[in-house]
């Protein structure tokens, strides 16, 4: 049997998008009212929840305290019937650490930590579906939710995967794409200036491709953006009529 | 704008567990329905082919049409065809990679009137499969809810027939929307496609294979072969180094028995195997066919056989076989098939003698194929009566369906019939068919892309590109040397002194890439053809005429596009300084012929009132014009010496191929050799041209080291020269193969002056172990590789003949990426990337063997009808001399200069006996026996006569014409003296020895008039292969020269080395 044919000759992907287009994202801010801030994104099949607490005092051993900035303490799960298949993920296995690793990385580069010494900002993300793009999925909740939390961030940070397949980048990678196994990038940008928060790529490309590769994977961030302040300021608009303002 | 939906799969996995997938599928709006009667085509935006809106009807075929009948739909008679995305779904998952490739390859092609709908991805045309309804049923409705959609899209203007297999399907739907109609494929044809009796035909006898093949495997026979492994198995089992994988080569001289299995890629380095596999029998074998990917097993070192070394029935070529006849070489069997790659073969019905002995299976007919390697064919057809009583004479196509496991032979299904057997088109159409050479005159949509010519709208220079090319018509006294008569003048040259006193020496080449826009039509017919076919007597051109032998073409007189390397040299010692590529306007001064400059070059200028350009001037002018002329042809004739001195240097090599060009006259019958004088001239063109082609290949692998277009010649391997130092020993010469320059001067030293034909065969055996040089791209293969040995260049690519060979089209747009990207200019051409090019260097690589095998098949083809009407008991010409090349234990190989035939000679026939020649040195038949040394063989008769026949000993041999049915008719050879025949057509070879590389070099510094006397005395070839261009017209020499390269280098071509 031939294989899948990720990108036909008339330009379409296998679920019927083009090249550069996203997949379907729907948000929603400020989903649990205990937390300090919270929200859920789905992005195509691939659904995340992100919660956010703080900033507040150092939970835990005081030695972890940092004397200028505030610690940015991010947890990553996913769900065990996330996947086709049903399968126990405990915590604190190696692909969730790296998740989170990686989680904080990208978001001690967009709040502005300073703000705050010697306090703690939690962010725990927990992915419902997984279908491809999980880490982007996760930045996304978790900008809405520290959005939420009112904590101050320099921008957005919005992100978003790229793939490479027979000579084209392919924005915002599913399942069956990043199943076959070609290079996939992930990107998270601070849209405004342009910065790149986090940049990772596992696999082998070719130089030349990856200008293309990173562009195309930019471009989605971008668009991406876009979604995501539509969202924040509908939620902020039914908030003040909440409040009555 | 999209809308989501969700598809829900439930997969089986490996434990057989099941597993429920969910996937994302998008809707959109509007997808391109690439209709001409489209109402908002803004909105579907729609580019590239469009289906045409003058058919009468437009069809839709179901699924399972598509599956199985993709053969007929690729009939360019039929237009209008759409393909469902839900159709070409179910070819990719259930008929495989290469028939969905086939699928795709039809719809990008320009010529066939049909388009893909991607009907799941429009969100009117989209049915989600329901609940419990089978997967082939919900394919049908799609297809249909798709087709409603479509006839309303284009606001029911043009009805729609859909063709199924399914008879409920056209109960349901059949009279459902006015304007979409319903019908059996069947049916389609008969009522639609009246004359078009081909495809009924082929219909029919798909249709019949199928049923035949589904009562087979019910009745289940007992199996004849064992099954084929699973896929996963197989790649495992290669992973492991079990099995090994290669390609499968039928020895055509023991089709039945012998088979070869070349290795591939990794496997060989693993397993440590040099030498290939051999495959003994057609068990072994297990179903594969020549060219097939096969998996091979290695059996039991006491189960490995030796080649046979003995000639047979049809052995008319020669091997190049080193090793003894017995040793014994890894033997294998085949446990799988990776790769089938089935083509075309023609064949032909058993005569009715033989049906009646196949017994009266009346159903089932086995047919011959004409390639030696492919084993029968059984085909079943309904009107197997009628095809064979219409066959019998003539020439078939058939297509292998199947080959199970249960049956002996493969079942195939009758295509379409070709030509009467023994009739010249006939056979050409054979010989094109079975190298699957398709040569359509080109379609009107390609001829609409091209300029016009005409008188009353001639073609002009642009001004725009008057603004960005280099204008040299004023400057450049430009010239080309070309055959007589010739039309695609694809080559011009100039030199002219610089003010600083140095020289600039210019190459001009066509430039074709300004009419030929990458990806348009003629583009892509251009890849698919890849080269002129150059046969015997007729040519298949790459481009339409109005390009190659007009606008392309550097007429003398007239302005043209060109494209230009230029290099400054130094005044004396010829060093290059510097070089210019660029694009350039031309206006050729002197279209000249090669005798003519031949003469100017001697300072004969008698020949004056020959040239055109010279004929209507006054006396005065004329004289100044010639003297200009004189010194430029004088000048490079200089140039090229001392560019070739230095090539040799380097060990360049002079090869021979042994091609013999026939001449016709008018009715195409077959005239004689005229033997021409070689010039030195060809040499001095040639020889500017492989420095065109060696600085350009330079230019663009720096500038794109990743994906140029490179042309490379490896190293032969050491041991295949094993013959070739045997042979040369037995005439006491040492032939050093150690590195093109040692073999280069030892070639030279082995030169017998009483036989210059020793010299000859030598050369050619020297030519045979040599493996063929390759076009490749530079992103796939080491620096290192990248080197040609024949001419001894570290980088050569192909560049100065865009008009008949694509690889200089794609070399032309590389070199113009190249010069714009040092220009710092945006690249505007889409340039290939390294794995395209890779696909394309081998799709061109196997066209250039297809059009070799072909020239040779059909120079053959002429050979034999020469001697075909002659009888060989009274024609004066079928007796001539012949000498041995080659010793094989009951027989001889003998090569005939007079005709450049090569061929098997019997010492023992079949009846056992010996030849034996008495004192007259006429032969006769005696019994006795052979004995066969290393260099002589040595046939004694019972009553204790002998005669020994030694290597390079000269015979008298008879040649007659052995007439096939099934196969095409070879030259028989047969020993009637041990004498070298005599007659005064001696003086014929006299020119043949060859001049000594090394007396070149000195020559270089010598006079013109020595050098002339030596170079006279050139190779044979180049007069052979003038022939041709007598018949073909317009081929420069330089073409030629190059092809004789490459003829050289296919004589090492598959079957010689197995």
């Amino acid at each position: 049997m031939a294989g899948l044919e990720l990108l036909s000759d008339q330009g379409y992907r296998v679920d019927g998008r083009r090249a550069g287009e996203l997949r379907k994202i729907q948000a929603r801010m400020g989903v649990f009212a205990q937390a300090d801030g919270s929200a859920y994104i789905e992005q195509g099949n691939t659904k995340a929840l992100a919660v956010v607490y703080g900033p507040h005092e150092i939970r835990g051993s005081r030695s972890r305290a940092l004397p200028d900035r505030a610690l940015v303490n991010c947890q990553y799960s996913s769900a065990t019937f996330s996947t086709g298949e049903r399968k126990r993920r405990p915590h604190g296995d190696r692909k969730s650490c790296e998740m989170g690793l990686q989680l904080r990385q990208t978001f001690e580069a967009a709040i502005l930590t300073q703000l705050h010494p010697r306090s703690q900002i939690d962010i725990y993300v927990q992915v419902l579906q997984a279908d491809g793009g999980t880490y982007a999925a996760c930045v996304n909740a978790a900008t809405l939710a520290v959005l939420d939390a009112g904590i101050p961030m320099r921008d957005f940070v919005c992100a978003c995967s790229a793939g490479f397949v027979e000579g084209t980048a392919l924005a915002d990678l599913s399942h069956v794409e990043e199943a076959a196994g070609g290079p996939q990038l992930a990107l998270a940008l601070l849209p405004a200036s342009g910065q790149i928060a986090l940049l990772e790529m596992d696999a082998r490309l070719h130089e030349d491709h990856l200008e293309r590769v990173l562009e195309a994977a930019a471009q989605a961030a971008r668009d991406v953006h876009t979604l995501l302040d539509h969202v924040v300021r509908q939620h902020v608009r039914e908030a003040s009529i909440l409040l009555g303002d | 704008m999209l809308q989501k939906r969700e598809k829900v799969l439930l997969l089986r996995t490996f434990q057989g567990r099941t597993l429920r997938i969910v996937r994302e599928h998008y809707l959109r709006p509007s997808v391109p329905c690439n209709s001409a009667l489209c109402p908002q085509p803004a909105a579907c935006r729609n580019e590239g082919k469009l289906l045409s809106s003058d058919v009468t009807h437009y069809v839709i075929p179901d699924w399972k049409v598509v599956q199985d009948y993709l053969e007929i739909l690729e009939f360019p008679e039929l237009k209008g065809i759409i393909f469902m995305q839900t159709a070409c779904q179910a070819v990719q998952h259930q008929r495989g990679r290469r028939q969905y490739n086939k699928l795709r390859n039809l719809l990008k092609d320009a010529r066939h009137d049909c388009i893909l709908f991607a009907n799941e991805f429009q969100q009117h045309c989209y049915l989600p499969r329901e609940r419990g309804e089978s997967m082939e049923k919900w394919q049908t409705r799609s297809i249909y809810n798709a087709a409603v959609w479509y006839y309303h899209h284009c606001q029911d203007r043009m009805p729609i027939v859909m063709v199924t297999e399914d008879e409920e399907a056209i109960q349901q739907y059949g009279s459902e929307t006015e304007g979409v109609f319903m019908i059996s494929f069947k049916n389609y044809l008969d009522n639609f496609w009246p004359d078009l009796k081909a495809a009924r035909e082929l219909c029919d006898s798909i249709l019949q294979s199928r049923q035949e093949r589904e009562n087979e495997s019910q009745e289940s026979h007992g199996k004849e072969y064992p099954e084929h492994l699973p896929l996963e198995v197989l790649e495992a089992g290669i992973k492991s180094g079990r099995y090994i994988q290669g390609i499968l080569n039928v020895n055509k001289h023991r089709a039945q028995i012998e088979a070869f299995v070349r290795l591939q890629g990794a496997s060989s380095k693993d397993s440590g195997l040099i030498s290939d596999i051999l495959i003994h029998g057609m068990k072994a074998r297990n179903r594969s066919i020549h060219g097939d990917a096969v998996v091979v097993e290695l059996l039991p070192k006491n189960e490995w056989k030796g080649r046979t070394a003995a000639l047979c029935e049809n052995d008319s070529d020669d091997k190049a076989l080193g090793e003894s006849p017995s040793e014994p070489m890894p033997t294998g069997r085949v446990v799988g098939i990776l790769q089938k790659n089935w083509r075309d073969y023609v064949v032909t019905f058993p005569s009715k003698e033989e049906v009646q002995s196949q017994g009266k299976n009346a159903q089932k007919i086995l047919v011959t194929p004409w390639d030696y390697r492919i084993p029968k064919i059984r085909i079943s057809t309904q009107q197997a009566e009628a095809l064979q009583v219409a066959n019998t004479d003539f020439r078939v196509v058939v297509r292998i369906d199947s080959w199970e496991s249960t049956s002996v032979y493969p079942n195939g299904h009758f295509v379409r019939v070709l030509g009467r057997i023994g009739d010249l088109e006939g056979e050409i159409a054979t010989i094109l068919v079975e190298n699957s050479i398709s040569v359509v005159p080109f379609s009107e949509a390609q001829m609409c892309e091209m300029p016009v010519n005409t008188p009353e709208n001639p073609w002009k220079v642009s001004p725009e590109e008057e603004q960005v090319r280099k204008d040299l018509r004023k400057t450049h006294l430009v010239f080309s040397i070309d055959p007589k008569g010739c039309e695609d003048v694809d080559d011009t040259l100039s030199v002219r002194t610089l003010n600083n006193g140095n020289l600039e020496l210019g190459v001009h080449i066509a430039d074709v890439t300004h009419f030929v826009a990458p990806n348009s039509y003629i583009d892509v017919e251009a890849r698919t053809r890849a080269t002129t076919y150059y046969l015997a007597d007729r040519r298949y051109d790459m481009l339409p005429s109005i390009l190659s032998a007009d606008l392309c073409s550097l007429l003398g007189g007239v302005d043209r596009y060109a494209v230009s390397v230029m290099w400054e040299l130094d005044e004396t010692s010829y060093e290059i300084k510097k070089v210019w590529y660029g694009r350039t306007i031309i206006r050729s001064a002197y279209k000249l012929f090669y005798e003519a400059a031949q003469e100017l070059l001697d300072g004969n200028f008698s020949i004056v009132d020959d040239i055109p350009e010279l004929k209507d001037l006054d006396e005065k002018s004329r004289q100044v014009k010639l003297e200009e002329l004189v010194w430029a042809i004088g000048k490079l004739t200089d140039i090229a010496r001392h560019i070739r001195a230095k090539r040799d240097r380097c060990g360049a090599l002079e090869l021979e191929g042994v091609e013999v060009r026939v001449q016709l006259d008018e009715k195409k019958n077959i005239h004689d050799l005229i033997p021409k004088q070689p010039l030195e001239v060809h040499e001095t063109v040639a020889e500017c041209m492989i420095l065109a082609n060696h600085w350009v290949a330079k230019k663009i692998w720096e500038s794109f080291p990743h994906q140029a277009l490179l042309r490379q010649h490896p190293s032969p391997h050491q041991e295949f020269f094993s013959e070739l130092r045997e042979c040369a020993k037995a005439k006491g010469f040492f032939i050093d193969t150690r590195s093109n320059k040692t073999l280069a001067d030892s070639l030279d030293n082995a030169n017998d002056p009483n036989d210059p034909i020793v010299n000859r065969l030598l050369r050619s055996m020297a030519t045979q172990a040599m493996s063929n040089a390759l076009y490749f791209s530079t992103g796939s293969c080491a620096e290192e590789e990248f080197h040609h040995y024949g001419l001894a260049l570290d980088k050569y690519t192909h560049f100065t003949s865009p008009i008949r060979r694509y690889s200089d089209i794609v070399v032309h747009r590389l070199l113009m990426a190249a010069i714009s990207k040092d220009k710092k200019i945006e690249i505007k051409e889409n340039l290939l990337s390294n794995k395209d090019l890779e696909e394309l260097c081998r799709h061109i690589n196997n066209r250039n063997r297809a059009a070799q095998h072909s020239q040779k098949q059909s120079t053959e083809l002429f050979q034999c009808m020469y001697f075909k009407d002659k009888d060989p008991e009274t024609e004066e010409r079928c007796i001539t001399d012949g000498v041995i090349y080659s010793i094989r234990t009951n027989g001889v190989l003998v090569f005939i200069p007079r005709f450049g035939i090569k061929g098997a000679a019997y010492l023992k026939n079949k009846d056992g006996l010996v030849i034996s020649c008495g004192p007259d040195s006429c032969s006769e038949w005696k019994p006795g026996s052979l004995q066969r040394f290393q260099n002589k063989i040595i046939s004694t008769t019972t009553a204790g006569q002998s005669v020994t026949f030694h290597l390079f000993d000269h015979v008298t041999v008879r040649i007659s014409v052995q007439a096939l049915r099934c196969h095409s008719d070879t030259i028989r050879l047969e020993i009637i003296s041990n004498k070298p025949y005599m007659i005064a057509n001696t003086e014929l070879f006299h020119q043949s020895s060859l001049l000594l590389k090394s007396e070149l070099v000195k020559e270089v510094t010598r006079s013109m008039e020595e050098a002339q006397l030596a170079q006279e005395v050139k190779v044979n070839v180049i007069q052979e292969e003038y022939q041709e261009y007598c018949q073909t017209k317009g081929r420069s020499l330089y073409t030629l020269l190059e092809e004789i390269r490459d003829l050289a280098l296919l004589d090492v071509s598959s079957n010689y080395r197995l």
